[in-house]
């Protein structure tokens, strides 16, 4: 993948946020008056966001028109993007599920499957550590530091 | 001082601390010695389940995971040729080729011993110019305060980006993120678009986590197809390649008392960090060792220069976070979350308000060191054994204590998102080329910033010109430019010769 066509378009984001924070004033809303103004140090950075982005994406539009490769950090590799795809939504399930199932059902369902996405068709010592390590954690952070993680509600 | 020091030491030597240093220096070194985890990973981890620790034991146990995590990288770059850090590239060359000479012993030796003596050194450093150092930026009021923090964004964001323009764009970010919720000065809602949860801002733990640690797991993921390695200490039948004799030790003192210096100094300025002292320690003493050619090839000596540099940065860059509040890098960051999540404001004042706190931190730091050194000189073969365990068991564990450590700050299922969505986040910025670390630096001091910048204009009314009246504001603003400059040329010049290398083997 080409960063340089990545970097003209956040910058171009960038900078069309940044205009959005400088001239809209109904990003604040209520609190006390103050010598500063609330909304002074958010345009000053945006701002700034628009001279650096301004930068970046001029230099990777100019690489671009001018015909050159793609080299070294401007090639982005892309090899592997599946499973990051995969754990996201590993994630994301996790996410959702425990409020309902509860954490020491979810857990290992998730560790069984971030395990066989790693690779791991080791089963017995995998499900043990899948099985092991959530009702230590739900324990330990119950009695130590009294942080109730969710539980089964239904 | 010396009051406080002993009394920092009677309040570090009690069961609850000891037990946080043991388990720290366990946990670093394990966590540091896994090719793919590194030390802020393993702060990261462990920060949620400090909450709910006295402060001495929560802080001084973090720290002790910094140490020995910075140290547990070595294990992993001698025994495999797998730096867990940049810092331990040069490590990583000189042991591993002992290693292949059945001197893994040897190695691993050097780099216990020269990363606890570059560790005391920068540590004593560290007690004994923090608190002067305080003393002296007490005097800066909050006119000079604003040209200080835009110092350390200047600073830090154009050594530590891939490039200037994306270092301070990485900061810029961090400090618009900062800006989201309720304003604590007029308690106006910025950036909340109607959504109550964003009143309070971001999280600050599962954003860390979520920025800083899950896109490492997501680098693992990316290869997991890559073949295990199982570490093994390879033993050598002379037992004098084994183990680091004192008269090796002896020979070796003046290049680690050297590259301590250099590590502390490095460590010291924000933005620098523990590759470039290393890089630099290891080139000074190539420069002046009677036998440079063995550089490279299996030398002790730079193995004891490499690492005592890098481990010296641990102690040096609390100074500029203990005394002006400026984190010099993304673990200093980090820890100062940690010390302002237990109610502890890093900065000059943090001596005169918290001084049993801060001396028994110190003391801490110093047994830390004793600590890391008898465990790990003990415990290699375990290290090394709990380190080689399969990557499909490790990183289901890190996942759920990344879980568990973002729903510990709030018991909010909010926060899960939020860690999903810095997860997106960090892992696309590094794919940018956008800084992480410079990111979370940014979101960190951005409340100090907005603070003191409401202060000054309180101050100086309509009158502007009293900004630059302060000599410190000039000293700030010429120290920046020259900062800037300076990258500049560095980067410059580092471009040059990589453009010069690329012709030549062509």
């Amino acid at each position: 993948m080409d960063r340089r066509k990545i970097d003209v378009g956040l910058s171009t984001f960038l900078m069309i946020i940044s205009v959005i924070i400088l001239t809209n004033d109904n990003l604040a809303d209520g609190g006390a008056e103050s010598d500063l103004g609330i909304l002074f140090l958010p345009r000053v950075v945006a701002g700034f966001i628009i001279l650096f982005a301004a930068i970046i994406g001029i230099q990777s539009l100019r690489s671009l028109s001018q015909g050159h490769k793609p080299e070294g950090q401007e090639l982005i590799a892309t090899d592997g993007f599946t499973g990051i795809f995969i754990y996201i939504a590993i994630f994301v399930f996790y996410w959702l599920a425990v409020p309902y199932l509860g954490f020491m059902i979810t857990t290992p369902i998730v560790m069984l499957a971030v395990a066989y996405l790693l690779g791991g068709r080791n089963w017995p010592p995998i499900i043990a550590v899948s099985v092991i390590t959530p009702i230590l954690i739900f324990y330990g952070s119950r009695e130590f530091l009294r942080v109730y993680l969710p539980t089964w509600a239904f | 001082m010396i009051d406080n020091i002993l009394s920092g030491f009677s309040s570090i030597l009690a069961i609850g601390p000891i037990l946080g240093i043991v388990l720290g220096v366990v946990i670093g070194i394990i966590f540091g010695a896994i090719p793919g985890i590194s030390a802020i990973m393993a702060i990261a981890i462990m920060l949620p389940m400090t909450f709910y620790v006295d402060p001495i034991i929560g802080i001084t146990m973090l720290l002790a995971v910094y140490k020995a995590g910075i140290y547990g990288g070595s294990i992993s770059a001698i025994l495999i040729n797998t730096p867990g850090a940049a810092a331990s590239f040069l490590t990583a060359q000189d042991g591993h080729a002992l290693t292949k000479a059945g001197k893994s012993g040897k190695a691993l030796d050097m780099s216990l011993f020269a990363s606890v003596s570059g560790e005391m050194l920068a540590t004593l450093v560290l007690i004994l110019v923090a608190a002067p150092i305080s003393a002296i930026s007490l005097q800066a009021g909050p006119i000079e305060k604003v040209f200080l923090l835009l110092f350390a964004f200047t600073v830090i964001g154009s050594m530590a980006g891939e490039s200037i323009p994306r270092g301070l764009l990485s900061c810029c970010l961090g400090m618009l993120f900062a800006m989201v919720g309720l304003d604590s000065i007029t308690g106006s809602s910025r950036f909340t678009f109607g959504i109550p949860e964003l009143m309070g801002g971001f999280t600050f733990t599962p954003m860390l986590i979520g920025i800083l640690v899950m896109p490492e797991v997501f680098n693992v993921i990316r290869r997991r197809k890559v073949p295990h390695h199982e570490m093994a200490i390879t033993r050598s039948p002379k037992p004098a390649d084994n183990r680091i004799s004192l008269k090796e030790y002896r020979s070796v003192f003046g290049t680690i008392l050297k590259s301590s210096g250099i590590g502390t100094f490095i460590g010291a300025l924000p933005g620098l960090g523990s590759s470039t002292a290393a890089f630099m320690a290891y080139g000074e003493a190539k420069r002046t060792s009677k036998q440079p050619e063995k550089y490279g090839k299996g030398s002790v000596e730079g193995i004891a220069a490499a690492e005592s540099a890098n481990n010296a940065v641990c102690g040096s860059s609390m100074i500029p976070m203990l005394t002006l509040s400026i984190p010099g890098d993304d673990v200093a960051a980090l820890l100062m979350g940690a010390f302002l999540i237990h109610g502890l404001t890093p900065g000059p004042m943090i001596f005169f308000e918290h001084t049993e706190t801060i001396y028994a931190i110190f003391a801490g730091f110093l047994i830390t060191d004793l600590f890391l050194l008898g465990i790990a000189r003990s415990g290699f073969k375990f290290f090394v054994k709990m380190a080689s365990l399969r990557r499909y068991f490790i990183f289901p564990c890190v996942t759920v204590f990344a879980f568990t450590g973002a729903f510990t700050a709030g018991q909010n299922m909010n926060d899960i998102l939020i860690l999903i969505v810095f997860t997106i986040v960090g892992y696309s910025m590094r794919l940018v080329g956008l800084n992480p670390a410079v990111f979370i630096i940014g979101f960190i001091l951005t409340p100090f910033l907005e603070q003191n910048l409401d202060q000054a204009f309180a101050i100086v009314g309509t009158d502007y010109s009293q900004f630059l009246a302060s000599p410190f504001s000039w000293v700030f603003i010429a120290l920046s430019a020259f900062f800037v400059f300076s990258s500049m040329r560095m980067r410059k010049k580092s471009a040059k010769d990589q453009s010069t290398a690329r012709e030549e083997a062509a």
